[in-house]
């Protein structure tokens, strides 16, 4: 009998092949149960059948991936697993453990054993599991725009491989963005042998486009004790942030005074380092080699004298005095935008101190630079003489980062054939002949070197969703008809050092590769050529270009949790801003949110200005990485795109002209402006070693009508250290990842609907033209005395015996009564069906132990409870209390600087305990009597002297 | 008890009470005015109905609500509704019980709105609710689970008092109607007209019998109802009161927003019975006698109401409340100082030319200052809502709240729902208590024959 297959119950359906393939992956723990239970099979089939439209992209973990060593004892397989690899940033490795379930990776942590990261992570390292799931990216080769296969691709590559062999490559140029990788570093040098003609470039949107010295210095910071910071933004976005932060909050909180690092900040625009600053002087950029150039003379490398103003004078003074103070034991850092005579000028200034070694050393760049490559500017110049055949676009968006002046796209038109892989049909893949879809750094095997050199073989934590190939297997095909396969590749590289399967494996499950034999530093160039610093005109204002705060170099732009996340100085959400002093807005009649046009290095672009408190004067500084038009569905047409007025020469300064438009437009904000005034008395605290009590009057009366709860229970809570916090938000993005909260889009955002259930409070104090700047990240209170629960009329939100204030989503019938009469305006409401409609895949990425909250209720933090009960669980399975530290919450455990600490408040020995004894320990308004769960730790303000 | 003026003209007959009042239902006096208000009324019921399906459709967030403004125009409007509907209850209630006659002329319509204003306010809620589809979670019903309400939650006090009143006023205003239903009943010509107030006066042959129970009945009724006005809005304002937000978390709330509440009801009253006075040319019935006393209990409701107002201000500074002085200030000079001081002069600037006799007897002039009462009072829910919750206690989740279109869409369709069902009230049933004004017109007489 021939035809369609018929089938007489359910039962006799499910037992074909396929579908029983497919139960497997999407359901493996529940697959061994299916034939016991009727009634599970019939729940089973009918989600099944749901998901059945996506078994063309079923994400299916790769089975060469080694789960990481640490996995806890008796766990169950085929629950949650967790794969150290890595993600990328500005090419650089940031060490993550990939949980995933059913197959799916769900959640990046940071790895907890990796030498410099030591678990902390960043915004980005958390938001990279949402590109993985991105509905924008590539999906398919292109030719002409149009769809092709591998096949058509891999036929033009043999015919052009036989021309290459003839030519020796001549007219071939690769052109890669920033990496860091060993094997592609292996790759380009045999390629270069092997087609001696063809050229490698560097795109780097933030190296420089000409061929630049780097810096060569590589600070340690966590070894030093005074450092001075010349527009370095040390403790903000980069590669280092996350091994920057944990330094600093190893070095900050309840230590020692001596032990305490002491920070002194001059920059030219505000960041979150100058807000961490014991002494922050904000300075325009001119002014940068002058200030060098005094704290120089201070330590006594030069003698040459400059002019500063009152205020400079007292800031490199006592930067000066610090650096000899704690000579040996202090670092002076240059950052990467100032120029390189400056950087020069850094490491002699070091070297001085006797610095060299200990808190800083010598080391060459662990990836590619414009030293090892052909750089950008040549490029350009050989396509304009016609002497560019073929250009392969490897991993870089030019179309997009170049700097305006060199008109780039009209330049790449002009190739005769070019190829660009990338993750998205970006603006250089929409304009390329052929464009070729890379893998996500989790769909595939490569490897990449941390800041600090350490590497990480990145593994595959799940099948390649789309119809990608590894950039590694594109570079190897340019040579070979039999390209070695990613993982191949990899494993070429390393295999002098990790030659068998027990070293390999052991690399795999531990995430970095343990001690290699480091190259010998080399001295780098100095540069002392003068530095040219422009003359800024009456009415003229320098400008910066800077990276955007969340969406970086634009890379991020499609990531709607990037998106939503509020820039950590100005609130601000889905589009980049123009900032500028205080001073200059009130001359000029400039708000907030006033559109603004800016002109500079011939060409002029309009966004909404920003007054942001703290920025020098005559000063603006915009911002890159928006106004993409190919970003993907989020990402396009949104902000201003800064790139576009960039000079390759001088890519991060300029002067210009502002002026006002006379249009407004409606910023999506999450927080206003406010100066700490007497409303927000008592928010933010601060403490010195001569006051170290944080409590004020009226904290201390907490009597109650109420008994207390019972104590046979643990009882969770949480501080908040107010001094090691940066405000960095990877406690916020590792929130929204871990409990599915919805990205509800600018529109939502400005009419105050965000649904982040942590958010990062930012308080100005004292003058805007130099005030102080406080972090306060809010979750919920989890109020022993919550006015929430009293308002819900259906007992909605209840109190659990462990202290939880807990969110019964199922009950709620959207009242909102409990947000009116939450103090802390912490709870979130779905004022619409927010997940719903979400694209495939995103809500592969939801984790399953939380539930996807439908219209019409309200959420809020839980404490993670999905994950106190996954403890409490495990420690009932094995008949044991929970132990401290053995329940972390998701903000918890992303906190680069270990501000947040969470536990049973019950347990006299528990790490929350003691910080909760803290002198600086103190509750959000204790004055409402609600007895908050978390509590914050004051920030500490120490000065010179303090300790002795 | 025998007024100084009596309440109506002396020179009527017992009869022209009668065919004056009947013959509204009967021979309708108005038709074509009364057809024009009621097409109105249906198509601002057509834009309610259309609002509240949008609104079912796409969820709350069409209103201009957000975090920390979660709650506006719903809320804001449940409270003046049901302030609105407790004048009804109070002028036939509370001043039945008093023997105050002049009563007479104004409960029967006044007791319709407070019915239909209960039944808009009662509304309120239920389309405020993020899930209105489980809205019988607030009832006590015998779940499976065995989960009941929250009875420490004042949104569950709602529920009970919402229903408690609306249930009461609907009871006493039918039980004060039979009486006239049979009147309307005897003198109706039509066999329609005669079935449909026959069943309706559930067999009243106006024996002594009949009296005798109706009195105790009608009486025992308003002394139920009377308290509930008192305990109604006692509880609504309990909805904010009981919250820590500063502007909310004060004692006075209870009795300010029960005076409130009745300084708009009467003022809604006024405006009512000076329309149907001009509308249906009862100047014989309704008199200026009887604008005199709404105004003067008007005036008096007022400034109570005015009080509420003085103390409130004073009592966030004698606290010494860092918030409660700050949400004071933002009242007074904050983004929504408008809804403050529009409240304060609509509500209390006009009132002040109720001093005077002739303002008090002009129905022009008390009608527009009555108008700018139930303005006032408006204004005045909107700014105890919006102004306390848009800054609460952390700078950080400062807000704004701007009504969307669906929020005025909703309001003012509201506006039909309100007024459709008593046009047609107006039209169908006595508007006017026929007997009752029969018994003051008799007593009169009577006292006046005994000089």
């Amino acid at each position: 009998m021939s035809g369609k297959r018929v089938w007489r119950s359910l039962e006799e359906y499910q037992r074909s092949d396929a579908f029983g393939e497919m139960l497997k992956a999407e359901f493996p723990s529940i697959f061994d149960l299916w034939t016991v239970d009727r009634r599970q099979l019939l729940e089973v089939m009918g989600a099944s059948l749901a998901l059945a439209g996506m078994t063309g992209c079923k994400p299916v973990r790769s089975d060469d991936a080694v789960p990481f060593v640490n996995r806890p004892e008796g766990f169950i397989e085929g629950r949650t697993g967790h794969y150290a690899t890595a993600v990328l940033f500005e090419g650089y490795a940031q060490p993550v453990l990939a949980t995933t379930s059913g197959g799916r990776p769900i959640k990046l942590e940071g790895n907890r054993d990796h030498p410099s990261f030591g678990g902390g992570s960043t915004p980005f390292m958390q938001a990279a599991i949402l590109d993985l799931y991105d509905p924008d990216r590539s999906q398919a080769p292109l030719f002409n725009g149009k769809p092709a296969s591998w096949a058509d691709f891999d036929g033009q590559m043999a015919r052009w491989r036989d021309s290459w062999a003839a030519t020796k490559g001549a007219g071939l140029r690769l052109l890669l963005g920033p990496t860091t990788s060993p094997t592609m570093l292996r790759q380009i040098a045999e390629l270069r042998t092997m087609l001696p003609l063809a050229q490698v470039h560097l795109f780097d949107p933030f190296g420089g486009f000409d061929r630049v010295t780097p810096s060569g210095l590589r600070p340690i910071i966590q070894d030093a004790d005074v450092i001075v910071s010349l527009d370095d933004d040390l403790l903000g976005p980069g590669p280092m942030q996350a091994t920057n932060a944990r330094a600093w909050g190893d070095r900050h909180g309840d230590i020692p005074l001596r032990e305490r690092m002491r920070l002194l900040v001059a920059e030219t625009t505000p960041t979150q380092t100058g807000s961490k600053a014991d002494r922050r002087l904000g300075v325009a950029p001119t002014r940068l080699p002058s200030l060098a150039q005094a704290i120089a003379t201070g330590v006594g490398v030069s003698s040459d004298g400059v002019r500063l103003t009152q205020k400079e004078l007292a800031w490199t003074k006592e930067a000066a005095r610090a650096l000899i103070q704690a000579r040996g034991r202090s670092l002076f850092v240059v950052g990467r935008f100032a120029p390189p005579q400056l950087h020069s000028l850094a490491i002699e200034i070091n070297r001085a101190l006797g610095n060299l070694g200990r808190t800083c050393k010598l080391a060459t760049p662990v990836g590619l630079t414009s030293q090892s490559t052909e750089p950008f500017l040549d490029l350009v110049r050989d396509i304009g003489q016609r002497r560019v055949s073929t250009l392969f676009v490897l991993g870089a968006n030019p179309l997009y980062q170049a700097p305006g002046n060199l008109d780039f796209a009209k330049l790449y038109a002009t190739v005769p054939v070019t190829v660009h892989a990338g993750l998205h049909v970006d603006e250089t893949g929409f304009q390329s002949k052929w464009h070729l879809p890379l893998p996500h750094a989790l769909e595939d095997w490569s490897d990449a070197r941390s800041p600090d050199a350490t590497a990480t073989i990145m593994q595959p934590v799940v099948r390649p969703i789309y119809d990608s190939r590894s950039a590694h297997e594109i570079i190897a095909s340019l040579t070979s008809d039999q390209p070695a396969s990613s993982k191949d590749a990899v494993r070429q590289t390393w295999a002098a050092k990790l030659p068998d399967d027990a070293s390999w494996n052991g690399v795999l499950k531990s995430g970095f590769v343990p001690e290699e034999p480091q190259p010998a530093p080399t001295e780098p160039p100095i540069t002392n050529t003068a530095i040219d610093v422009p003359r800024v005109g009456d009415g003229d204002f320098e400008i910066l270009f800077r990276p955007d705060p969340t969406i970086h170099d634009g890379s991020f732009a499609n990531n709607g949790w990037l998106q939503e996340l509020p820039k950590p100085l100005f609130k601000t959400t889905w589009e980049n801003v123009v900032a500028l002093s205080p001073a200059d807005a009130r001359a000029r009649g400039i708000t907030s949110g006033d559109l603004v046009a800016v002109e500079a290095n011939g060409r002029r672009l309009t966004g909404p200005a920003w007054v942001l408190p703290g920025q020098p004067r005559r000063v603006v500084t915009l911002f890159l990485g928006y106004g993409r038009s190919h970003a993907g569905r989020i990402g396009n047409g949104l902000g201003y795109d800064a790139f576009a007025m960039r000079d390759a020469l001088r890519p991060w300064n300029a002067t210009g002209k502002i002026s006002k438009t006379g249009a407004r437009t409606t910023l999506a904000t999450t927080q206003e402006h406010h100066m700490l005034d007497a409303e927000g008395e008592g928010v933010v605290r601060t403490v010195t070693p001569q006051h170290p009590s944080a409590l004020r009057e009226g904290d201390a009366n907490q009597d109650s009508f109420y008994p207390p709860w019972p104590g046979d229970k643990p009882a969770w809570g949480m501080v908040i250290d107010l001094d090691r916090c940066i405000g960095c938000n990877a406690c916020a993005v590792a929130c929204q990842a871990e409990n599915n909260v919805p990205v509800v889009g600018k529109d939502q955002v400005a009419r105050g609907r965000e649904m982040a259930w942590l958010r990062v409070d930012r308080y100005f104090a004292g003058d805007p033209e130099e005030p102080e700047t406080y972090f306060q990240p809010v979750p919920c209170m989890h109020c022993e005395q919550a006015p929430c629960e009293m308002g819900c009329p259906v007992h909605a939100t209840v109190h659990s015996p462990e202290g939880l204030n807990l969110m019964v989503y199922n009950r709620c019938i959207g009242t909102r009564t409990c947000s009116s009469y939450c103090p802390y305006k912490v709870r979130r409401f779905n004022w619409f069906d927010y997940t719903t409609d979400a694209p495939s895949p995103t809500e592969a990425q939801r984790n399953p132990d939380v539930t996807v909250r439908g219209r019409g209720v309200m959420e809020k933090c839980t404490y993670c409870i999905q994950r106190i009960e996954a403890a409490t669980v495990q420690a009932d399975i094995e008949n044991r209390p929970i132990v401290d530290g053995e329940v972390m919450t998701a903000c918890q455990q992303a906190c680069p600087a270990k501000a947040i600490t969470f536990g049973n408040l019950a347990d006299g020995g528990s790490a929350v305990r003691k910080q909760r004894s803290s002198e600086r320990n103190y509750a959000l308004l204790a004055e409402q009597g609600t007895r908050p769960r978390t509590t914050y730790l004051a920030r500490l303000e120490v000065e010179p002297g303090d300790g002795e | 008890m025998a007024s100084r003026t009596p309440a109506l003209p002396l020179n009527q007959s017992l009869r022209d009470i009668t065919t004056d009042v009947a013959r509204v239902p009967l021979h309708m006096p108005a038709r074509v005015p009364w057809l024009i208000a009621l097409i109105l009324s249906l198509a601002l019921l057509a834009l309610f109905l259309a609002s509240i399906t949008y609104l079912f459709a796409r969820g709350v967030g069409i209103w201009g609500l957000n975090i920390p403004v979660n709650w506006a125009f719903a809320i804001h409007l449940y409270v003046w509704w049901l302030g609105l509907g407790h004048a009804g209850t109070l002028i036939s209630a509370m001043l039945l019980l008093m023997g105050q006659d002049w009563r007479n002329s104004l409960n029967r319509f006044a007791e319709a709105m407070t019915v239909c204003a209960v039944i808009c306010a009662g509304m309120e809620p239920i389309i405020h609710l993020g899930r209105p589809w489980f809205l019988y979670w607030m009832f006590p019903y015998p779940a499976t689970m065995a989960v009941w309400p929250q009875f420490r939650s004042p949104l569950e006090w709602d529920v009970w008092a919402v229903l408690t009143y609306l249930i009461v006023s609907i009871l006493f205003w039918y039980i004060g109607l039979v009486p006239d239903l049979a009147t309307v009943r005897d003198r109706a010509r039509k066999r329609g007209w005669q079935v449909f107030f026959g069943i309706f006066a559930l067999g009243w042959r106006g024996s002594a019998r009949h009296w005798a129970v109706w009195n105790k009945t009608y009486r025992t009724i308003a002394a139920i109802a009377v308290p509930l006005v008192v305990s109604v809005h006692s509880e609504v304002s309990l909805l904010f009161a009981a919250g820590q937000i500063p502007g909310w978390h004060s004692t006075i709330f209870p009795p300010y927003f029960v005076l409130g509440a009745a300084f708009s009801g009467f003022a809604m009253v006024a405006m009512i019975a000076i329309v149907m006075r001009h509308t249906f040319a009862l100047g014989e019935i309704v008199t200026e006698r009887h604008l005199d006393v709404l105004a003067k209990v008007l005036l008096a409701m007022g400034l109570m109401t005015a009080y509420g107002y003085f103390f409130e201000v004073f009592d966030a500074y004698y606290s010494g409340e860092t918030h409660e002085i700050a949400t004071v200030h933002d009242r007074f000079f904050g983004e929504y100082a408008w809804s403050y001081w529009g409240a304060v002069v609509c509500n209390f600037i006009p009132l002040q030319g109720l001093w005077f006799d002739r303002v008090r007897r002009s129905p022009v002039l008390l009608f527009l200052i009555s108008t700018s009462a139930v303005v006032g009072m408006w204004l005045e829910r909107y700014m105890i809502l919006v102004t306390s919750l848009y800054k609460d206690f952390l700078p950080s989740s400062f807000g704004h709240y701007t009504p969307s279109f669906w929020d005025w869409s909703t309001y003012i369709g509201m506006l039909g729902l309100f007024m459709t069902p008593f046009l047609l009230f107006v039209r169908f049933l006595p508007s006017i208590s026929i007997f009752e004004d029969k018994e003051v017109l008799a007593r009169e007489k009577e006292e006046a024959a005994h000089g």
